[in-house]
């Protein structure tokens, strides 16, 4: 915040209860960040977000269900305020200094991507690294909820929306896409049958003479092949030849499955946590040490065909935008202007001022889910929720998107167009944990049940 | 790039990278900026590099956009050509589809929509380092270059042959072109803005918008 601007939330006697919980849970979470940037709600943002309490009680608070009695947000008042209290004391007067007040302990707020407030107080084990994912409390409830004879795919969403633990990846995506059923005895019969359907696609597409190819698949099939090896090219691990081949091969399929879109470059980044997670399956210890030569012929039909359904699935929602103009990215980077001008009117005005537009930097964010803007160690879990949003996951994306740029609003603002350009074509995330990201989100998430309810933020003020 | 009291340069141009995907934009680019060579994603929609460089004793400062190869996001790159004092035209001499979309594809974009009359045409064939696969001869480009009214260099981004000659020739032919200079003392601000991305979706709806 510009020094000077006043608290929005302060003394303001007529939020009723539910928005003082909901501005409870602000402060929480903009002490989180700490590095590399302060959260910024600009006095114009919070004022339009403030939701009626129709509007957050109707909201599917996905995210928190820790709290055995209810989730975080929605009944978090007494909770958290305590803790807040308790653990990051900050002055009411200005959130000028939230950002960094918070300096020793960044766990407590119920988005806390560490543990929750409950998990704090309660799991004296809680794992001082890692994160929500590797919570015992937490792992018992994945564990629960998976061996149900029918998993409740709202309750896993839930759940997994916080990080699923690396061994319960594979298991929990394939539910989330709608991949495997969640009945279980049905289960292994129908990944035999989809695996089984992949491999006749192998055979029926890929395993025949170049010949046999339209003019347009062989342009795409080597296209396909120029990305391969240039495919997430700091991670060594996709330069095995045989990672190589899985990834033209899954590529190539669903290419010649989607003929609307056809491949178009960047999908071949999303493919790669698919194949990363759904390898995790057969090899231990870190990838960077797998040896994939040993893999059966058995494990590679399976991994692959895993891999291939999930990446279907998840372009499935985001079908258009991968067509001729790809409409879809145009929509999303057009929401995103209006959100971070709601949201964040400064940075706005300073972006706009200097001529740089949203689709210069965004075009590529959405192409690629944010896959090139953050390590790759940490995909996995930004995937974990991306799955979890099911159908509504677009629209969550303009909020994770709008959360990602306003990171480092202070430091755009000191930017000229081509210093901006520079900065936001490669944004210092290098060394980024799952604290960072998961702030992101949480803040993405946030701002969505704020705006939520009032669709006029994206119409033009 | 603080410290705006003053142009700390006598002209602003603005390059273009254009070709086919993997020819080697980005790496060339990127060898001619940092002087390194890496293995590079592909390009997503379009990436910017700035570069300082002093030329017959002028001061120049290179704006560079390096643009996605892919058919597919042509629609996004189109916006970028405008206002563009020199573009250059890669393709990999390994990769004959490469060499003849230049003419049947890229060199009509460039018709389309460089605003620059005079905008220079600099043709380079990349990858010459693979001299056992090149399948397009030095003589196909000179002859291509001829006909197109384009400047010619063979180079190599890996080994970095012939990449800062071609950036240097090019940016002295746009020197010695006068039409080419006016506006290029970078006092317009937004100077390097591509106008108006080309934008079918809210287009429309942003026309219609009278408020």
């Amino acid at each position: 915040m510009k020094p000077g601007n006043d608290d929005p939330r302060k003394g303001d006697g007529s939020l009723n209860s539910l928005d003082r919980r909901l501005n409870q849970t602000l402060k929480s979470v903009q002490g989180l960040l700490k590095v590399p940037g302060k959260i910024l709600l600009s006095r114009k943002g919070t004022e339009a977000a403030a939701p009626s309490a129709s509007a957050l009680s109707d909201s599917p608070f996905r995210k928190d269900v820790d709290d055995e009695a209810g989730t975080g947000p929605r009944d978090s008042g007494a909770q958290s305020t305590s803790t807040s209290k308790g653990e990051a004391p900050r002055s009411n007067g200005s959130n000028k200094s939230d950002g960094v007040v918070d300096s020793e302990r960044p766990s407590s707020s119920p988005f806390g991507s560490s543990t929750s407030s409950k998990g704090s107080s309660t799991d004296s084990s809680r794992p001082s690294t890692g994160g929500r994912a590797t919570d015992t409390a937490r792992v018992a409830r994945f564990r629960k909820e998976l061996s149900s004879p029918a998993v409740n795919l709202d309750a896993l969403r839930e759940l997994a929306w916080s990080g699923v633990p690396p061994d319960m990846r594979p298991t929990v995506w394939r539910l989330l896409v709608g991949y495997a059923p969640p009945n279980a005895d049905r289960r292994e019969a129908v990944l035999e049958r989809k695996r089984q359907e992949y491999i006749d696609c192998i055979t029926q597409y890929y395993d025949i003479p170049d010949a046999d190819r339209t003019e347009d698949e062989r342009t795409m099939l080597r296209q396909i092949s120029v990305d391969a090896p240039r495919t997430v090219p700091d991670v060594p691990f996709f330069q095995h030849p045989e990672m190589q081949a899985s990834l033209i091969r899954v590529l190539y399929i669903w290419a010649i499955r989607h003929p609307a879109s056809g491949y178009v470059q960047g999908i071949n980044d999303l493919a790669t946590p698919f194949i990363v997670v759904f390898l995790s399956e057969y090899l231990e210890g870190d990838m960077e040490r797998w040896d994939v030569s040993k893999l059966t012929p058995e494990i590679v039909k399976n991994y692959e065909a895993d891999c291939y359904w999930c990446l279907s699935k998840l372009l499935d929602g985001v079908q258009d935008h991968y067509t001729f103009a790809q409409p879809g990215i145009q929509r999303l980077v057009f929401k995103l202007k209006e959100l971070v001008r709601r949201i964040d009117e400064p940075v706005s005005t300073h972006i706009e001022q200097q001529g740089l537009e949203f689709l210069q930097f965004a075009f590529r964010w959405f192409n690629c889910l944010l896959i090139r803007e953050i390590p790759f160690s940490l995909v996995a879990r930004l995937w974990d929720t991306y799955l979890s949003e099911g159908d509504a996951f677009p629209e969550y994306l303009v909020y994770v998107c709008a959360s990602f740029l306003l990171t480092w609003s202070d430091q755009l603002q000191q930017l000229d167009f081509q210093e901006m350009v520079l900065f936001i074509q490669h944004l210092p995330t290098r060394n980024w944990t799952h604290q960072e990201l998961e702030m992101v989100l949480s803040r993405a998430f946030m701002w969505r049940v704020m705006f939520q309810q009032a669709p006029s933020h994206l119409s033009s003020g | 790039m603080a410290g705006n009291s003053g142009p700390e340069f006598d002209h602003i141009f603005k390059l273009l990278l254009i070709g086919d995907s993997g020819v080697g934009k980005s790496s060339l680019l990127l060898r001619f900026t940092s002087d390194t060579f890496d293995d590079l994603s592909p390009t997503i929609g379009v990436d910017f590099k700035l570069k300082l460089v002093t030329l017959s004793g002028r001061r120049l400062k290179l704006t560079i956009w390096d643009t996605a190869g892919q058919e597919r996001f042509r629609t996004l790159t189109s916006s970028y050509y405008r206002g563009a004092q020199g573009v250059i035209l890669v393709y990999d001499v390994t990769r004959r589809d490469t060499f003849t979309d230049l003419s049947e594809v890229w060199l009509k974009e460039v018709e389309l929509y460089s605003t620059n009359p005079d905008c220079i045409k600099m043709l380079v064939g990349n990858k010459v380092d693979k001299d056992a696969e090149r399948v397009v001869s030095k003589q196909e480009g000179i002859a291509f270059a001829r006909q197109y009214g384009c400047l010619f260099l063979e180079c190599s981004a890996k080994t970095r042959a012939n990449v800062q000659l071609c950036f240097e020739e090019l940016v002295q032919k746009i020197l010695d072109t006068p039409s080419l200079l006016a506006d290029t003392k970078g006092v317009k601000k937004n100077l390097l803005r591509p106008e108006e991305p080309y934008n079918p979706q809210a287009a429309p709806g942003a026309g219609n918008c009278t408020c």
